[in-house]
């Protein structure tokens, strides 16, 4: 029988990938949210065609504007997360586990206010509980071989 | 054995005052302390007596400066519900309590005698814990309370006290019990000034606190083996440490122990610090068992650390950096023994100071040594032994022969064993041959039915012989070992008894930045306040979502001032997936529960079909 090679290399453990593949996938959906109202407002065809704000309050483009904008701050911040987290670095574990904290809020409260996204928030709950388990947390030094938190 | 060289003891026929002043403690107060131990006689003649009755009732019975500790103890019968108590400080009206808060802010300007607490306790508790913490000291407004006026006042009196008569009294008491030698020093203050001089849970007029020291007997010399000291959170053995225990018990002129006495709680601890003394509050039974189920969850399901949050933290002050009174001290004891037979330990039942009508009884004086607050007897006064878990130790002397005797003991009876199983187990295999012989003969029927039970019930005993058999054979293994380990001078380990150690904050530990994290746990429920009013004033539309926010900002902040970012960005993360999975599961149970059926199905049919093509 031939022998198998040992490769020298840390493996990253399945954990890890269904993380990365969550945020891909993520990635996609906040990517369409960020262009989805500009192409139903035909931005691209027309330009800007009203004003932001009326007095202090958002216009309907306005406010469309403005969600495009964070939903392309999420996805931007996802993509630096995601290039941390290959590469086993602590800070991206904090950074992932607050993006997704702040990404669970907002669909939360998109929930309440009738407009579920529920890819979006089942990919949330599996990068959530994949970031909680113990392997994960002691590769990204969280916790330590004892369990106890660093 | 013979004990250490520097192992002091004393002579077995010593008299009982020799015995306490042979071995009483040195007590280290911390600097800002106002009451020190004082004799009941003086605080006696300055207080007057009253009664309590159901009805609601107060009647005086003695009036103040009428009242002696012969007085105190007159026969006065009372009805069924009455509480009999002491009044050390008469009611103020609103002009003698200003003058009384002045006096007292001048009495310590001129002593010098301040307390700073430094890093407090509100920066030692989450935010929940600051927010019960609230509640606590609102619960004031319905409860009974002493008040700082009264404090005050106390403080003074017990000034004028010490001035006339700078005298520091210890009660000490000798019992004799199972072959120990028991020393009891009840030390009495005129007042608990823990709430109102030091942040604490509670004040009351007068405080009673004990120390114990355990001696046994060996060739005529009495040796201590054992100190015990009574303490908020901790009972039985968790009491005591042993003499030997040198980093934590230690000793002045190797025959005195140092006790440092908690700032106006007089709780008694083992090494200098500042401890945190919890209070949990009383919820109800559904609402524990809620907890205790999302605790289960939380810990054990996704693995993060047990919380405790409805709890308050409080922090009790023994840094013995002030007044130190016993042996080789500048402040030294007055002894006076005290025994059943002291009138005024025996027969006064009642409280020593004002009764506040506080149903958690927080704000109510201490009954005497012999007594609780309910008029029953007090446990570390009836049995001083099993009050610090020492009612099953035998002295030292004595573990060796009793070890010995257990042994010969299970000798005897598995000897007994060694007979009786064989006669057993043959008695059972003759009537498994008798049943065998009655198989295939249905007239027997009823007969073969008896058989067989009574052979069931037999052969339960022989089981439960052969298990006796091999559970004294490890006892036995145990005993020996242990008995042979006493006989060439081992010596257990003399922590091994205790299940909870106390032990002091190290304030360097709590927080990263101090003083920020000081003053943001004094304003932080404030702000919290605010922030909510203006939420409602500003943008009622949005409350709930702002209402969230809030509280997690507020969350943030707390957690990086306490150097618990990662640890709180990672719970609060946790708890709003599971608040999603929840809704996910309400809106797609259907297609979840195929989906499980469907990936358990294809799973079985993989293992089934590996196994069929081997």
């Amino acid at each position: 029988m031939a022998k198998r090679k040992k490769s020298n290399k840390e493996k990253s453990p399945i954990p890890v990938t269904v993380i990365a593949v969550a945020i891909g996938v993520l990635f996609l959906i906040r990517l369409y949210q960020v262009f989805e109202p500009l192409i139903r407002n035909q931005v691209f065809l027309n330009g800007i065609t009203g004003p932001f704000f009326a007095g202090w309050k958002l216009t309907a483009l306005g406010s469309e504007f403005l969600s495009s904008a964070a939903y392309l701050v999420l996805s931007l911040a996802g993509i630096v997360v995601l290039i941390g987290f290959l590469r086993l670095r602590r800070w991206s574990w904090v950074l992932l586990m607050a993006w997704t904290g702040v990404s669970l809020s907002i669909s939360l409260v998109d929930y309440i206010y009738s407009r579920p996204n529920y890819a979006v928030m089942a990919s949330n709950v599996v990068i959530a509980f994949a970031l909680n388990i113990n392997e994960v947390q002691r590769i990204f030094g969280i916790r330590r071989d004892d369990g106890a938190s660093l | 054995m013979a004990p250490a060289s520097d192992q002091p003891t004393a002579p077995a026929p010593a008299s009982d005052l020799e015995l306490l002043r042979k071995f009483e403690p040195v007590v280290y107060f911390t600097k800002g302390e106002q009451f020190f131990p004082t004799g009941v006689e003086h605080y006696v003649s300055e207080c007057s007596l009253w009664e309590h009755h159901p009805n609601g009732r107060d009647e005086l019975l003695v009036r103040q400066g009428e009242l002696t500790l012969e007085k105190l103890v007159e026969s006065r019968p009372a009805e069924f519900g009455s509480v009999r108590y002491l009044r050390f400080i008469e009611p103020l009206n609103l002009a003698e309590s200003a003058q009384v808060l002045a006096d007292q802010l001048l009495l310590r300007q001129k002593l010098g005698n301040y307390f700073r607490a430094g890093i407090g306790r509100l920066a030692r508790g989450g935010i929940l814990p600051r927010l019960l913490d609230g509640l606590f000291s609102l619960s004031f407004l319905l409860r009974g309370k002493v008040s700082a006026a009264t404090a005050a006042a106390a403080e003074l009196d017990y000034h004028e006290i010490l001035t006339e008569n700078r005298q520091y009294t210890y009660y000490g008491r000798v019992v004799r019990q199972n072959g120990w030698t028991i020393l009891q020093y009840w030390f009495f203050f005129c007042f608990n000034s823990w709430r109102s001089g030091f942040h604490g849970v509670n004040d009351h007029e007068s405080d009673w606190e004990m120390v114990s020291i355990y001696l046994y007997d060996q060739g005529g010399e009495l040796i201590p083996e054992w100190t015990a000291f009574a303490s908020h959170d901790f009972k039985g053995d968790d009491l005591r440490r042993r003499w030997d225990d040198h980093p934590e018990l230690k000793k002045a002129e190797l025959s005195h122990p140092i006790i440092y006495s908690g700032a106006g709680s007089h709780a008694s601890y083992f090494r200098r610090g500042e401890y945190q003394a919890e209070v949990n509050l009383p919820l109800p039974g559904w609402f524990s068992g809620l907890i205790r189920t999302w605790n289960k969850l939380w810990t054990e399901t996704l693995g993060q650390p047990a919380v405790n949050s409805f709890r308050i933290p409080f922090v009790d002050f023994a840094r013995g950096d002030g007044l130190r009174i016993g042996p080789g001290e500048d402040q030294t004891w007055s002894p006076v023994l005290i025994d059943e037979s002291t009138e005024w330990v025996g027969q006064y039942r009642g409280l020593w100071g004002l009764y506040a009508r506080d149903p958690i009884s927080g704000e109510n004086a201490p009954a005497g040594p012999m007594y609780n607050r309910d008029g029953s007897s007090r446990g570390s006064w009836f049995d001083p032994l099993g009050f610090a878990g020492l009612d099953k130790v035998p002295p030292p002397p004595q573990m060796q022969q009793m070890l010995a005797d257990n042994c010969e003991k299970v000798s005897r009876r598995q000897a007994e064993l060694d007979k009786l199983i064989p006669e057993k187990a043959g008695d059972l295999q003759a009537k498994g041959a008798r049943l065998k012989g009655m198989e295939g003969n249905p007239h027997l029927a009823k007969l073969h039915g008896a058989l067989e039970k009574d052979i069931n019930m037999h052969s339960a005993e022989v089981r439960n012989l052969r298990r006796e058999v091999s559970e004294n054979a490890a006892l036995l293994q145990g005993l020996t070992r242990r008995l042979e380990r006493l006989k060439t001078g081992g010596q257990d380990d003399p922590r091994a008894h205790l299940r909870h150690l106390a032990e002091p904050d190290d304030p360097t530990r709590v927080l990263r930045f101090d003083r920020l994290a000081e003053t943001w746990a004094a304003i932080s429920l404030s702000l919290l306040m605010f922030a909510i009013a203006a939420l409602i004033f500003f943008a009622p539309e949005f409350i709930w979502a702002g209402l969230g926010i809030i509280l997690v900002l507020f969350v943030v902040a707390e957690s990086f001032l306490r150097g618990a970012f990662v640890q709180t960005v990672g719970r609060i993360t946790l708890i709003l997936a599971m608040i999603t999975t929840l809704i996910l599961f309400f809106h797609f149970w259907k297609w979840i529960s195929v989906g499980a059926l469907v990936a358990m199905g294809i799973s079985l049919m993989f293992q089934r079909l590996r196994e069929l093509t081997g």
